[in-house]
């Protein structure tokens, strides 16, 4: 390579190749030593970003079939054991619904009355007139305050003594227009159409409510409670059973927008590890159902 | 929802809770078994805490019928026992005591039974008047030696002997652990390495910034 170069350069001395080569070099020499350390900077930078990848929409499922499966009366056989020695009434059966589905699409809301119900001492609020036909059927369906401006008063002041607030359809402008929304709105209990807390009926609805308890998706997973600790296995089954129409139902209902499929049901509790239901009842291997019936 | 990985891996160290001290099948005769420690271990409270944590969740997995309580107090020279309830008259045959009753969390306990911590009645029920057959003071004891106290009393118990397989299993866990923990050291080098790195830059650059 020497050679050439050495040949080459008497003839290629022009007067445009000097200017360019006269004019390339101080720049080089300029920049060369502060610039060293800024310029790696720089293509380490540059480089990183052209390689994102595109955001997946929907969340990432794993193949079932490496993980083991339990039958109902095995996962509470282990259960138990994990919950050995715990106060039964503050311990509680999970059920959590994995879904198939969309990250950005409509999710799965409701509530339900399970046949056997988990919690019972949930307050609930009715707004409505307290001396009409709707209030009086509120209170002897189990609501704990019923009425207009007392209550507006007494949540206004901060008092917000229940867990659940449903409003008649008639007193809802009354709801509306002293201003709650601020202050029931960040605790959920707002009543509005969307939730399904602005009924007509209000019997029905606080009956329901009682036992009922609400799930809702989050993060493609439905989580609910689904019993206290000393149910049998039978008991659990009618529950999760109806827990899992309900959502099917649910699910079938926004079928025309979205496609939603369950993918995986596991069933955990307060102090134990989540088991994946196979959807059996009872395994070959497992004990008597009649065994897990007792006291924990 | 945990990431299945972690659960999977849970699953997979399900063996401990088959496998090890106190997977024993009770006499039929034991009713119930209760205990009755600080919430705290200081004053020799630790190996009762250690017992329940590690050894009653395998005596509850093979012994499913048999009522377990625990009830803490919060004074460290309160008492540390363990106590033992039998019945004289023998399960049904297929072990379990109650399997007349549906349901007890609607009622309370039967006859048969003391009335145990069924849900929401654990304090609101009648106390269960019935004198424990055993108990043992378990104060200052490791909780092997819980183990050993309690086997002492009920000698017809079964232990139950790990398979094979289950053996291999252990074995195999056992392995796992060991080299996980080895991994974690490594791991935790490279990375300290990695850190000190980051903060050597960071200081050169911290300085070449301040001088210009």
């Amino acid at each position: 390579m020497a050679t050439p170069r050495s040949l080459a350069a008497p003839f290629s001395v022009t007067r445009l190749a000097a200017s360019s080569l006269s004019t390339l070099r101080p720049e080089v020499c300029r920049f060369a030593t502060p610039a060293y350390q800024t310029i790696r900077c720089a293509t380490t930078s540059k480089t990183q970003p052209a390689k994102k990848k595109k955001a997946r929409n929907t969340f990432r499922q794993y193949d079932l079939k490496k993980t083991e499966q339990f039958a109902l009366v095995d996962a509470m056989q282990y259960i138990r054991a994990f919950e050995v020695g715990r106060n039964p009434s503050s311990s509680k059966y999970e059920l959590h619904v994995r879904l198939r589905t969309l990250k950005n699409g409509p999710v799965v809301r409701n509530r339900l009355r399970l046949p056997h119900s988990v919690k019972t001492d949930l307050r609930i609020c009715v707004i409505a007139p307290a001396d009409s036909k709707a209030g009086q059927e509120a209170r002897s369906a189990g609501a704990t305050l019923v009425g207009e401006e007392e209550i507006f008063k007494q949540v206004q002041e901060g008092v917000i003594e229940f867990d659940r607030c449903i409003c008649h359809i008639d007193s809802l402008q009354k709801l509306n227009k002293a201003g709650l929304g601020r202050l029931l709105g960040p605790k959920g209990l707002m009543p509005s159409t969307k939730t399904g807390t602005v009924v007509t009926n209000v019997g029905p609805t606080v009956r329901n409510m009682v036992g009922g308890s609400e799930y809702r998706e989050r993060l493609g997973v439905i989580r609910m409670a689904v019993g206290q600790l000393g149910f049998t296995p039978a008991e659990m089954q009618e529950n999760i059973k109806s827990f899992m129409d309900a959502l099917k139902k649910d699910v079938s209902q926004l079928q025309d927008r979205v496609s939603k499929e369950i993918h995986e049901v596991v069933l955990s509790s307060t102090n134990a590890p989540g088991f994946t239901l196979n959807g059996e009842f009872k395994g070959p291997n497992s004990i008597s159902p009649a065994l897990l019936t007792g006291p924990l | 929802m945990v990431n299945i990985i972690a659960r999977a891996r849970k699953l997979q160290e399900l063996l401990w809770i088959r496998c090890g001290p106190g997977a024993l099948v009770l006499p039929k005769e034991v009713s119930k078994i209760s205990m009755e420690f600080n919430t705290k271990i200081y004053g020799g409270h630790r190996g009762a805490r250690k017992f329940w944590r590690e050894m009653l969740p395998r005596i509850k997995y093979r012994n499913p019928s048999v009522p377990i309580e625990i009830s803490r107090h919060t004074s460290p020279d309160g008492p540390a026992l363990l106590h033992i309830y039998t019945k004289t008259t023998p399960n049904t045959p297929d072990g379990s005591s109650n399997t007349s009753v549906p349901s007890l969390h609607t009622q309370s306990g039967t006859a048969d039974t003391p009335p145990s911590s069924t849900p929401n009645a654990r304090n609101t029920l009648v106390p269960d008047a019935t004198k424990p057959t055993y108990s043992i003071n378990i104060r200052d004891q490791q909780h092997s030696e819980i183990l050993d106290a309690l086997l002492a009393k009920l000698p017809e118990s079964e232990v139950v002997r790990p398979t094979p397989e289950e053996e291999q299993q252990m074995v195999d866990m056992a392995e796992f652990k060991e080299r996980s923990e080895a991994d974690r050291v490594l791991v935790r080098e490279k990375l300290m390495k990695e850190r000190r790195e980051a903060e050597l830059l960071r200081l050169a650059r911290g300085e070449t910034a301040a001088a210009a």
